[in-house]
Parts: structure tokens; C-alpha cells; sequence
């Protein structure tokens, strides 16, 4: 071995994993492009299901604490995601709840507002395309000549990672901006002091606002809520004051205001500012006080434009916020 | 950080808390949760010896944060923070659940009343682990007063401050001082001259060194908080004189209701029906007579015209009865041979001498009638050619139940008092409130009827509602005693529990800045940041629902604060359920 070689550091173990995802987190972490050459020479993949070839019994081998540094991306869902979480916890020294499902439940999380049977009737009897006349839906256990099969339990609840284990770091995003990935990659490659525990980290203490750069004054009086395609929007002032709902004032920013550069209001995917725990409600007060008009049923109207409120304010934080779920 | 040491007490308030709720239990229950180092009950936690109880555990246990479960906060938490503070811990350490307003008295089921006491005291306790000490702040007071209004009110508390040797501004807005009591002959109901009264104040004033006075002046604007306010007056429009000054009586006065709008009365087309303040010019000019030049033989006096009537104010004017009375007696003196009719909807004659000289009027031979205010006011029309006057008023006599027509040569309407048009311009610029009718709202209608919410304003005389002269000048000398004792401090405390924004999370969206009701708030441009003048804030907390980052907190009720009390007033029911 040369002299070279020897100095070297050890290269990093890392891990990324898909629980209740969609698939496009892990192509943010391939969004590196050119800079793959540099994770590649810094970092060895020792477990990626989506891209490398590595199956449930090498991750089981592996020692405790032999990753160095997880992504875990997407919510909880079921039994299966929720035992591999639970494995990789036990094989990580840095695990991270990466995207928005992993950090506050993400769009799977909507599933909140039903009940595992109502999900159930829907997608395996009513849907326009679905003959069922048997009404058969998926089961835990079944029953074969061949012997059992056995499925993952489908929860009535979907849960953001830190709701079934202890999570280190939380990198937000729907998928996460790649370059915020890499800054943080490149932290804990040269060993850059991090930041205390269960913080969000590749992403900004202030929220959108701070950065787009749509004039916007004190003045949100707002008559009619609009959506998005209703308006023609001059590109240059605040959306809010335009009337459409904007999450930008109660989400981190990080993305680079990259659906506002995009003539698209913030859902609010990279979640809420540091000491907010329900950001749905948030934005809703907030929202509340612009609304121009004293009359309580003139105010009523007005609220009622508001297409899909619970959708809209809890986009991607359902299961992570206070509200968690609609109570049945 | 420091470890929380928390001491709980749950008063019995004599039988008041403890008949309801099983106090015991309530102490006993509290010692189970963490933090808590002692949890008492007592039968008086007010008392000298409830108070010693906190103030020795304090010192012998090194508690550091107090829950008391009593009565309300708005009773007796300013005894308590001040036995912390005798104790040494700062007086914001602590926290009151109320078990009587909003346990023992109102519930009649024991162990029920005793959970939901329970739930209180835990949430209590979760908040109080997160307060914070928080520091007393004070300002300088500026001695300087400045009194909107030369109205009675105006003179009589611009006289008490200067003759203390403080400085006074006073701002009328017409050419003259004294208001309407200058355009009063006699008063009720001693029958003392208004004229010598306000002349003699009026001189004085004028002469007072420490006044300066500015006629035909308005304010516009009016920036600064309590002792630090500051305005600039246009006079003539040329001329611009700054002011600063430490406090604000707003002393705006009255205007009377113009009847016009009431078909029944016929005012403005009848020419021999007027108004109470029009009678009173021709009082002054020691005349009394018709627009012909006639003397009255028939005088009508109608009362309530334009108060207590849904269909104009509601509230009731206070001093037209009374002022209707006095006209009796002038009219009789001037006119000893005419007939005088008080048409009234209920005689009110309280205050000082005043039922006194209702009975001395009535023996003048004067006919009252009574009306139906509120379903049928009397009629006015013009008399027929065989009539023996000018007009005739019809009425349905409440008393007889008989309709009866009165014939009148000249009718007096006792209008009403109203706030003024522009009151809201005055209000805006000093920032105080309105009730529904226009007249401005006192800080508490019983405890503090002439302060505002708004520290170092002053509301005094007619513009905080009806009333008459000694009310009036009652109201003024109060809020110059207050101010004094304010200048005389040299420095007021101000609110403690002020919202702040922190500047790493402000997004510089703007939301918090118009929903402050203190105009508390504004926006640095620099820094993109909004900035909370804690001077002017008055802890409301409306800012901090209403910021969407949670940049805006509201010391004493922090989202953590209050989610925490929630969780906790939750915790007993859920650990049952
Ligand atoms: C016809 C009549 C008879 C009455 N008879 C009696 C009686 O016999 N006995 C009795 O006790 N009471 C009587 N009153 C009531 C008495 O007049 C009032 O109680 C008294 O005048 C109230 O004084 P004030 O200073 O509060 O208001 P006002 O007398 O109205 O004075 C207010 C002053 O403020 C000025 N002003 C208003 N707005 C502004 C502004 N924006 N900027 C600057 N200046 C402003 C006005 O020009 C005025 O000079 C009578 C009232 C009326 C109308
Ligand atoms: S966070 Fe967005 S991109 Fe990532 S898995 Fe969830 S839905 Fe897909
Ligand atoms: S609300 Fe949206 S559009 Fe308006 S400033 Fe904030 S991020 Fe930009
Ligand atoms: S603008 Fe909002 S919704 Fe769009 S990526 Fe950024 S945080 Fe997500
Ligand atoms: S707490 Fe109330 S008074 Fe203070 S700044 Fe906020 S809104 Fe204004
Ligand atoms: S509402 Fe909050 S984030 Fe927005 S400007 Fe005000 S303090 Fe800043």
C-alpha cells in the first residue's frame, strides 16, 4: 500500500432506503450527475434497493452501527416499512429522515384524512376501472396449497419516520434540492462539526418569503381566493396579495423558491420554520387575518373558495402535525 | 439548565372551593407528577399566613416556579407574584389555575368538579415549566400635557395640571373657548349663570403662564407612546409648531342631534319649532318669543328627542330632563301668565338636587304629559284658523290613555347628545377605541372609567358619553390628578409581556403588521424584518397567531407555553378515557 492510499480516509458506509415513497428521492439522490464521481469516491453504497443490487439478508448481516449514514426516504405505511426502519436504525450512525413523507408524512400522509377500509373499498372495488365482483382485497395471511403467503400490514395510519424510531437529522423536501444534499454530504464526508440532533438540517431557519423576490407589502387584503390558473399572474407580486394560497411565509426555505421561479405558489413541501409544529395551522391563522372583510357571512363565503383547505394547508405535514389524522 | 423545582398550592377559599372540590385529592394528585416538589392545600392562600406558606417553601426548598390553584388571576395574581418577588424569585415564575369561577362555583357534581380542578392544575403546571423571568421596564415621563378640546372639560383639567406648575397645549378647534356650557343661560338646577362660571375659567386660563393655547388648531397625527408622544399642529395652514408631551386628555365634547330627520316634529319646516340649544340663544338675548316676534302664550317642551329610540340612539341623554325642568322654571318667570306643557317619556331626575327640583317645578303650574317613546311619538302639525295658536301637538297621553291635542305657539325639542362625526379621526390619531355610538370607551367601565387602553390617553367630559356639567368637570380633574401622579413619578412601568420578533426566522412577510390593534408593529426595510415597538405593545398576542413563521412570540404565552397547558389540561381525561 503507498503512502497515498494510507492517508486516505476510510471511506463513508451509506445507505439510502424507500419506505411509502414515490420514487423521487432516490432520483434526487441520482440528480447528483457529475458529482456522483465525487459521493463515489468519498462514500461506498453498501445498501440502495432502487439502484444496486443488495438484498434484506446482507443488510440483517451487517454489523450494529456499520453504516455510517442512512436516507430514509418516505413515510410509514405498513409493517414492512416499518421493520426495515427499525433494522436500519440499528445499522446507522447517522440516520436521516429525507423528503418531505420521511419528514412530516409527505403526500402519502393525506391518506389521513380516511380509514384503511375506506382506502381499501376505494382501490380494490370502487374505482371507475375496477371489476371486483368478489369484492377480494389483499390479506395479512393467506392460504395456499403451497403453504401461507404471508403480506405486510397495511396500517390505518401513515407516520413520518420519527414516529417509529429515534431519528437523527430531518433534510425536507419533496424530493430535497440535490444541492442541499450534497452540502450535506460533503459535512459529514470532511467531518464538519453537525448540528445538534434531531435538527432539520439542508435547509434555511427562514421561510420562502425571505428569499422570493415577488414585491409584497403589508397589504394582503384578500376578497376571493383563487386557484393558480384562475388569475393571470403579472409574475411580480406576492401571490398571496394576488389571492392565490401561497405556503412560501410558512415553509423553510432551501429549495431556491424553485416552484415560485416556476409561476407556481410554495405548497410547502420543505416544512415549517424551526419552532413550529403544525404549520397547517399556522398558515391558516395567517391566511385568516388577510381575509378583507368584517361581515361573518361575507367571511364564510370567502372561506368557502378555498379549494380542499385540509389538502391544501396540510399538504405534506398531516401525519406530523398536531392534527396527525381525521379522527373517525 | 437549571432544574425545575415546582411548589403547588390549592386553596380551599373557606368552603367556596373546598365544599366542591376535594382539595385534598387535588394537592395529593399533584405530588405524583414530575417536577412538583411540594404540593399544600390551604384554607386561605391570600392571607398573610397562605402567602408566608409560599414565600417560607420557597427559601426552604429552592422552589423556583408556583402554581396556585384559587380563585382568578384577575383577582388575586398581583398578590401573588408579589410574594414570589418577596421571596426573591422573579414574580413571572408563576402561574393561577382558577378552580372557583371556573370550577366550584359553577358545577354541582363533586368528583366531576374535582377532575376538571385536577386538569386545570396540570395544565398550570406544564406552562409554568416553561415561563421565563421576565425583567419590569420603565419609561420617562415628559410633563408636558396636551388636551384636545377647550370645552369645560378641557379648561378644568388644563387649569389643575398648570397650576402645579406643569406644562399644558391646548388645542380648540373653533375661534372660542368653553364649548357648549358657553352657549348655556342657566344651569340645573341651582340656576346659577353658565356664564360667569366659564368666564371666570376662561380668563384664567388664558392668563395661565404654563398654557399655551392654539385656536382653530386640529390635530392630525399623533406619534409616541405614554410620556413620549409627539405631534406637529398646522395652524393657518402656514405655520407648523412641534409638541412633545407625556400625556393625552382627549376632551372633544358633545354635538347635539339634529331632529330633522323625525317627520313627526315637523323641525326645519314648522319655524316655531326649535331645538333645546336654540332656546337657549334666545335665553341669552333675555328674549322669548315666536318667529313672528310674538309672545308665546302655549310653550311645548318634548323630551327624549333622538335618545332612548331604537330608530335613533338608543341610550338615553342624561341631562334633558333636567335641562327641560329648568326651562319650566325660566319660562314661568319670564312668562308668568303662559301655559307650559312637559311632554315626557319618563321624568329622570337623579343626581344631586334634582329630584328636589322636579317637585319645586311641578308646583309651578305646569301640565306634564306622558308619551309612548317608544311605539308613538307625538305629532306637530299647524293649528287651523279657528285655533286660538300656531300649532297644535297631538298625543296619546300614556297616563289617561286618552288622545289629546295641545295647543303650543312655540315647541322646544330637547335633543339629544352625540358623539361627534369626526370622532373617529381623533380616536385613529391617539389610538383609542369607539363603542357602537361613537362615544370613546374607557379602559374599564366601573374601575377605570377615565383611562383607555392606550397607557398616557384620557378620556373626559361628554366625548366618553352624556352627561353634564359637574360629571364633566368630575372626569377632567380625575384625569389630571392621574396625570400628575403619573408626572410625579417621573417614569411609568410599561406592559412586560410584549410580543418580540426573532430575526433569524421573520421572513419579512408582513402578515403580523396590520393586525396589530396598537400600531405596534412596523417593517425594516434594511433588514427585511418586522420590528415590535415594545412600548407601544400591549401583549395582545394577536400578532403571534397570526405569524406564519412563529417569528413573533408573545412573552408569558409562547406557542410552547400554551400547547404544553393544553397537553396538560388534557392529560387526566385522556389517562381515564
Ligand atoms: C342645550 C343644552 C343645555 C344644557 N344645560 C345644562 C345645564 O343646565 N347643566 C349642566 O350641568 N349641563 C348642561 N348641559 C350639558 C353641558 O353643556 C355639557 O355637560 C358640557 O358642555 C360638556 O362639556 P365638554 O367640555 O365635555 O364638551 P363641549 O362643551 O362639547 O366642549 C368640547 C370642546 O371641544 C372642541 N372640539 C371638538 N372636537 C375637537 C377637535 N377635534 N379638536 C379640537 N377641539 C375640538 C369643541 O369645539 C368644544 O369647544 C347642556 C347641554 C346642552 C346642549
Ligand atoms: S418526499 Fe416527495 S419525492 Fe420524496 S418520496 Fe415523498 S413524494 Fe416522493
Ligand atoms: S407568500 Fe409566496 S409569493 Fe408571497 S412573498 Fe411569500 S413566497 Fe413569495
Ligand atoms: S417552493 Fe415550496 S413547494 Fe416548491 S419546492 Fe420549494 S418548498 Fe417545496
Ligand atoms: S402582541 Fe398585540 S399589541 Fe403587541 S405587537 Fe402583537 S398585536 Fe401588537
Ligand atoms: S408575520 Fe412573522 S414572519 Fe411575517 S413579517 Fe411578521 S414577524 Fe416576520
Amino acid at each position: 500500500m503507498g503512502e497515498d492510499e494510507k492517508n486516505k480516509k476510510p471511506k463513508l458506509k451509506m445507505a439510502v432506503y424507500w419506505g411509502a415513497a414515490c420514487g423521487g428521492c432516490c432520483v434526487s439522490v441520482l440528480d447528483v450527475h457529475e458529482k456522483l464521481f465525487d459521493v463515489v469516491a468519498a462514500a461506498d453504497l453498501v445498501f440502495w434497493p432502487i439502484a444496486l443490487d443488495f438484498k434484506y439478508k446482507d443488510l440483517k448481516a451487517m454489523p450494529d452501527g456499520y453504516i455510517d449514514l442512512t436516507l430514509y426516504n418516505g413515510a410509514i405505511r405498513n409493517s414492512e416499512n416499518q421493520h426495515i426502519a427499525m433494522l436500519l436504525r440499528q445499522k446507522t450512525k447517522i440516520l436521516v429522515a429525507y423528503g418531505s413523507c420521511a419528514h412530516m408524512g409527505g403526500i402519502p400522509g393525506l391518506a389521513n384524512f380516511s380509514t384503511k377500509e375506506q382506502i381499501f373499498d376505494r382501490i380494490y372495488c370502487d374505482t371507475e376501472s375496477t371489476e371486483n365482483p368478489e369484492k377480494i382485497k389483499p390479506q395479512h395471511i393467506y392460504k395456499v396449497p403451497e403453504g401461507e403467503l404471508e403480506l405486510p400490514i397495511f396500517y390505518n395510519d401513515v407516520m413520518p419516520l420519527d414516529q417509529v424510531v429515534c431519528v437523527d437529522y430531518y433534510l425536507p423536501g419533496c424530493p430535497p434540492q440535490t444541492e442541499r444534499l450534497l452540502e450535506v454530504f460533503m459535512a459529514i464526508v470532511n467531518g464538519s462539526e453537525l448540528p445538534s440532533k434531531k435538527t432539520v438540517i439542508g435547509a434555511y431557519e427562514k421561510s420562502q418569503c425571505d428569499e422570493c423576490e415577488r414585491k409584497k407589502t403589508e397589504n394582503k387584503k384578500i376578497k376571493k381566493f383563487y386557484r393558480p390558473w384562475e388569475i393571470e399572474d403579472d409574475g411580480e407580486t406576492c401571490f398571496l396579495e394576488q389571492g392565490v394560497i401561497c405556503l412560501g411565509p410558512a415553509t423553510r426555505g432551501g429549495c431556491g423558491t424553485r416552484c415560485i421561479k416556476g409561476n407556481a405558489p410554495c405548497r410547502g413541501c420543505y416544512g415549517p420554520p424551526p419552532d413550529v409544529s403544525d404549520p397547517g395551522a399556522k398558515m391558516m391563522s395567517a391566511i385568516a387575518t388577510m381575509i378583507d372583510a368584517n361581515d361573518p357571512e361575507e367571511i364564510e363565503n370567502i372561506i368557502e373558495q378555498i379549494e380542499d383547505p385540509a389538502g391544501t394547508f396540510y399538504r405534506f405535514s398531516l401525519p406530523g402535525s398536531i392534527l396527525r389524522r381525521k379522527v373517525v | 439548565m437549571e432544574e425545575k423545582r415546582i411548589g403547588v398550592y390549592v386553596c380551599w377559599c373557606g368552603n367556596n372551593i373546598a365544599l366542591m372540590v376535594d382539595v385534598e385529592a387535588v394537592s395529593e394528585e399533584m405530588k405524583k407528577l414530575p417536577n412538583v416538589v411540594i404540593a399544600k392545600n390551604y384554607k386561605y392562600m391570600c392571607s398573610d399566613p397562605g402567602q408566608d406558606l409560599i414565600i417560607n417553601d420557597i427559601k426552604e426548598h429552592n422552589l423556583n416556579r408556583i402554581v396556585v390553584a384559587a380563585c382568578s388571576p384577575r383577582i388575586h395574581e398581583l398578590t401573588f407574584r408579589k410574594a414570589l418577588e418577596n421571596a426573591g424569585l422573579n414574580p413571572y415564575m408563576f402561574e393561577m389555575a382558577n378552580i372557583r369561577e371556573q370550577v366550584s362555583w359553577v358545577h354541582t357534581n363533586r368528583e366531576e368538579a374535582t377532575r376538571k380542578a385536577k386538569s386545570l392544575v396540570v395544565g398550570a403546571i406544564n406552562k409554568v415549566s416553561f415561563h421565563e423571568p421576565l425583567d419590569k421596564r420603565s419609561v420617562d415621563i415628559d410633563p408636558a400635557t396636551l388636551i384636545i378640546g377647550g370645552g369645560i372639560s378641557g379648561i378644568s383639567a388644563a387649569l389643575l395640571i398648570a397650576d402645579s406648575g406643569n406644562k399644558v397645549y391646548l388645542v380648540e378647534k373653533t375661534g372660542k373657548l368653553g364649548g357648549h356650557t358657553a352657549n348655556v343661560d342657566l344651569t340645573f338646577p341651582y340656576l346659577y349663570s353658565a356664564q360667569q362660571m366659564i368666564d371666570f375659567k376662561i380668563k384664567r386660563l388664558i392668563n395661565h403662564p404654563n398654557i399655551e393655547l392654539f385656536l382653530d388648531t386640529q390635530i392630525e397625527e399623533i406619534f409616541g407612546y405614554v410620556g413620549n408622544f409627539e405631534t406637529t399642529l398646522k395652524i393657518n395652514t402656514a405655520e407648523k409648531v412641534e409638541l412633545k408631551f407625556g400625556n393625552i386628555i382627549v376632551a372633544t365634547g358633545l354635538k347635539t342631534f339634529d331632529p330633522s330627520g323625525i317627520e313627526e316634529y315637523g323641525y326645519g319646516k314648522l319655524p316655531d319649532v326649535i331645538t333645546s340649544s336654540e332656546f337657549e340663544k334666545m335665553l341669552l338675548h333675555g328674549k322669548v318669543q315666536t318667529k313672528e316676534g310674538k309672545v308665546p302664550k302655549n310653550v311645548v317642551i318634548i323630551h327624549c328627542v333622538g335618545s332612548r329610540n331604537k330608530n335613533y340612539h338608543e341610550y338615553c341623554s342624561r341631562t334633558c330632563c333636567m335641562t327641560a325642568l329648568k326651562y319650566s322654571n325660566q319660562l314661568r318667570s319670564a312668562l308668568p301668565h303662559s301655559n307650559i306643557f312637559q311632554v315626557y317619556a319618563d321624568m329622570r331626575a337623579f343626581g344631586k338636587g334634582c329630584e328636589e327640583f322636579y317637585t319645586q317645578s311641578s308646583r309651578k303650574d305646569i301640565m306634564f304629559l306622558m308619551f309612548d317613546q317608544q311605539n308613538e311619538l307625538p305629532k306637530i302639525r299647524e293649528a287651523g284658523k279657528k285655533d286660538n295658536c300656531n300649532l297644535i301637538v297631538e298625543i296619546n297621553e300614556k297616563l289617561s290613555g286618552e288622545p289629546i291635542e295641545v295647543p303650543a305657539d312655540l315647541v322646544i325639542l330637547m335633543t339629544s347628545m352625540e358623539a361627534h362625526e369626526e370622532a373617529k379621526n381623533i380616536a385613529h390619531a391617539v389610538g383609542i377605541s369607539m363603542c357602537g355610538n361613537d362615544f370613546y370607551i374607557e379602559k374599564h367601565p366601573k374601575l377605570d372609567p377615565v383611562a383607555t387602553t392606550t397607557d398616557g390617553v384620557y378620556i373626559v367630559g361628554t366625548c366618553q358619553g352624556p352627561k353634564d356639567i359637574p360629571d364633566s368637570i368630575s372626569q377632567a380633574e380625575a384625569a389630571a390628578a392621574r396625570i400628575l401622579a403619573i408626572i410625579l413619578q417621573g417614569s411609568v412601568h410599561v406592559e412586560v409581556t410584549t410580543a418580540f420578533v426573532n430575526e433569524e426566522v421573520c421572513c419579512g412577510c408582513q402578515t403580523c403588521i396590520c393586525v396589530c390593534p396598537y400600531t405596534a408593529i412596523s417593517f425594516d426595510e434594511e433588514k427585511n424584518v418586522s420590528v415590535v415597538n415594545e412600548i407601544l405593545c400591549k401583549g395582545c398576542g394577536t400578532c403571534g397567531s397570526a405569524c406564519p413563521t412563529g417569528a413573533i412570540r408573545c412573552r408569558h404565552f409562547t406557542d410552547k407555553q400554551i400547547l404544553s397547558q393544553i397537553e396538560g389540561l388534557m392529560s387526566i381525561t385522556l389517562e381515564e378515557v
